[in-house]
């Protein structure tokens, strides 16, 4: 499969790369954001948009991408800038959370999952729902009614969810491309 | 031809063999101590035959081209300075100290302290049988070390204006720009004939650590107490050793590892150490191999509980030491995370350069195999200015306290902080 993982200059990149490579049988293609303009989704079958600093308005340009009908899977910052790409907004979060684990229902099942965040995804922008929430009502996962388009507030990359490659699976799957 | 000869060393013989080539200034050395009980081996390095200064020039291929072309192996450090241009962090600071420094030798020492071992080895004969010669000789034991008199401490930033850089470092983690940052403090002040060879040999049976660098690079002469192991690879096996979670305590008792490995802010500074160094030698890591043992492990050093992990990988074939090593640098504990938007900000809260502090000491045997330290608790003595400079720091997290990070900022620099004092 041609996947591509595009790196928000996050220190998480690499994590994701690898757990990709364990689920897709390779690894995808990993490049910079600052690369962004200068390559296209243009035959590409999945396209991931890594964890990442600051809010999805300092990353213009994936507007391309997101529409371009691939599937697209959205890790944290990734998440939210799928989520504005739609309408929906950022804000801080109360109690922004960094390297803790947390317990949230998934598909029916408990799932124990690492949260990095300090922002989330306080409106939804349109077409995307919320299919999974943490107790206090914090959107952790995000998908689109009739796009494949899927996206996660936690890190199923981290060594703290422990059983990341549900998340991964789960997307492949909705997309079609398991 | 090479050169090797067996040597049997006390303890005591050895610290006086090591005070004697340290003295002597042809001599670097990388000594462990008792810190943690499985860091025993020291390696001396014995009159210089070859270095490379690392300068902005300075690529990738020149450090491989300089390491892996002889078989002999290379100390030396890089700073951190070095790591802003690695990872493009721009910088409108000026320093003079080196970017880096590697060094490779007519003889080493390799000497490990559990069974009193040593081997010489080298190129050179003569400094092989010179540094054999004084292996054998009756040497002089270390004197207990006799500071200068008390002078003013330098602090580039007072406690106020400390406390305000971690207050603004709390804003940027509420607006999602670091996770976690560390932020530091250099001291400085004028020591003329600072004895830092005495220093060296009194900090390391006082104060015993792992990693302990002992390094002449021009007029600075570099003593590094760190407990930290960045990156070891034996074999293409890689090892790195994050520490995350400090308590100073006066007395030891037990309680205090069990009350540092259940605090959820101390172990969530960890955590997310362990995740971005996973990230950062993934990159040069087989797929699958990456995984963490001992998570929230502990040792005591300095009157201090630190806490750490064991982060483990496979090297890729197609890569080495020196592409893991760069790709990894600086280390994630001393940087936050992410490291980039970290380090950037970094620049604008310290008024300070950071040099060797925060770099690496390293030990490259070859393209599969090296050990290196993150250069924390360091400081240096510059013969030009006669200024005796090091720095602390302290990593800065969401339920972070201005005034605890200060007093555990304090709390590291302490030894340093005491000498003149006594």
């Amino acid at each position: 499969m041609n996947a591509i993982l595009i790196d928000n200059h996050d220190s998480f990149t690499h994590n994701l790369e690898h757990l990709l490579a364990a689920h897709l049988g390779h690894g995808p293609e990993v490049v910079c954001y600052d690369d962004l303009p200068h390559l296209s989704p243009v035959g590409r079958e999945l396209i991931i948009i890594s964890p990442g600093p600051g809010r999805p308005a300092e990353y213009p340009g994936y507007g391309l991408w997101i529409d371009s009908g691939i599937p697209v899977l959205g890790i944290c910052l990734g998440l939210q800038i799928i989520n504005e790409h739609f309408g929906g907004r950022t804000d801080r979060l109360q109690h922004c959370v960094h390297g803790k684990t947390e317990d949230i229902n998934f598909l029916g099942q408990t799932q124990t999952v690492a949260r990095y965040h300090s922002l989330y995804c306080s409106n939804l922008g349109t077409g995307l729902e919320v299919i999974a929430a943490n107790t206090n009502g914090v959107p952790m996962a995000l998908a689109h009614r009739n796009r494949p388009i899927m996206g996660y507030q936690f890190h199923p990359e981290s060594f703290l969810t422990k059983q990341g490659g549900v998340f991964i699976d789960h997307a492949l799957q909705s997309f079609g491309i398991a | 031809m090479r050169y090797n000869h067996s040597v049997s060393l006390s303890v005591q013989a050895f610290t006086a063999l090591a005070y004697r080539l340290a003295q002597d200034g042809q001599a670097d050395l990388f000594l462990s101590g008792s810190g943690r009980s499985d860091e025993t081996r020291c390696v001396i390095g014995f009159i210089p035959r070859s270095e490379l200064i690392i300068t902005d020039r300075t690529t990738r291929q020149d450090i491989k081209d300089y390491c892996f072309g002889t078989q002999e192996p290379t100390l030396g450090f890089i700073s951190y300075t070095y790591g802003l241009k690695l990872r493009g962090v721009k910088t409108t600071k000026t320093t003079d100290f080196p970017l880096g420094h590697l060094k490779q030798y007519g003889a080493v020492l390799e000497h490990d302290l559990s069974t009193g071992r040593g081997e010489i080895h080298g190129p050179d004969e003569n400094a092989a049988r010179k540094l054999a010669a004084l292996a054998t000789a009756q040497l002089d034991m270390p004197p207990l070390f006799a500071s200068s008199p008390a002078k003013q401490v330098q602090q580039s930033l007072t406690q106020e204006a400390y406390e305000s850089g971690v207050r603004k470092t709390l804003e940027a983690i509420r607006d999602g720009h670091t996770y976690q940052l560390n932020l530091s403090l250099k001291f400085s002040r004028t020591a003329k004939d600072m004895d830092m060879p005495g220093l060296a040999m009194d900090f390391w049976q006082r104060h015993p650590a792992p990693f302990y660098a002992f390094f002449n690079s021009g007029t600075h002469t570099i003593l590094s107490t760190s407990p930290e192991r960045f990156l070891r690879v034996t074999d293409g096996e890689v090892l790195s050793q994050p520490i995350k979670g400090t308590l100073h305590f006066k007395q030891y008792t037990p309680e205090l590892e069990h009350k540092v490995t259940s605090s959820a802010k101390e172990s969530a500074e960890l955590s997310m150490i362990v995740d971005l160094v996973r990230n950062d030698i993934s990159q040069n890591c087989e797929y699958g191999s990456v995984r963490v043992e001992g998570h929230k492990s502990t040792f005591i050093v300095d009157n201090l509980v630190q806490m750490y992990s064991n982060v483990h990988g496979r090297l890729r074939e197609d890569s080495t030491v020196i592409d893991l090593l760069l790709d990894a640098f600086p280390g994630g504990s001393i940087t936050g995370c992410p490291k980039r938007r970290s380090m950037e900000l970094i620049e604008t809260l310290e008024p300070h350069t950071r040099d060797v502090y925060c770099g690496s000491f390293v030990i490259i045997r070859g393209k599969r195999d090296m050990d290196s330290s993150i250069a924390i608790r360091t400081c240096w003595h510059d013969s030009r200015t006669d200024t005796f400079s090091f720095h602390a720091g302290s990593g800065i997290v969401v339920d972070s306290a201005p005034r605890k990070e200060y007093r555990e900022t304090m709390a590291k620099a302490h030894k340093f902080l005491a000498l003149g004092k006594s």
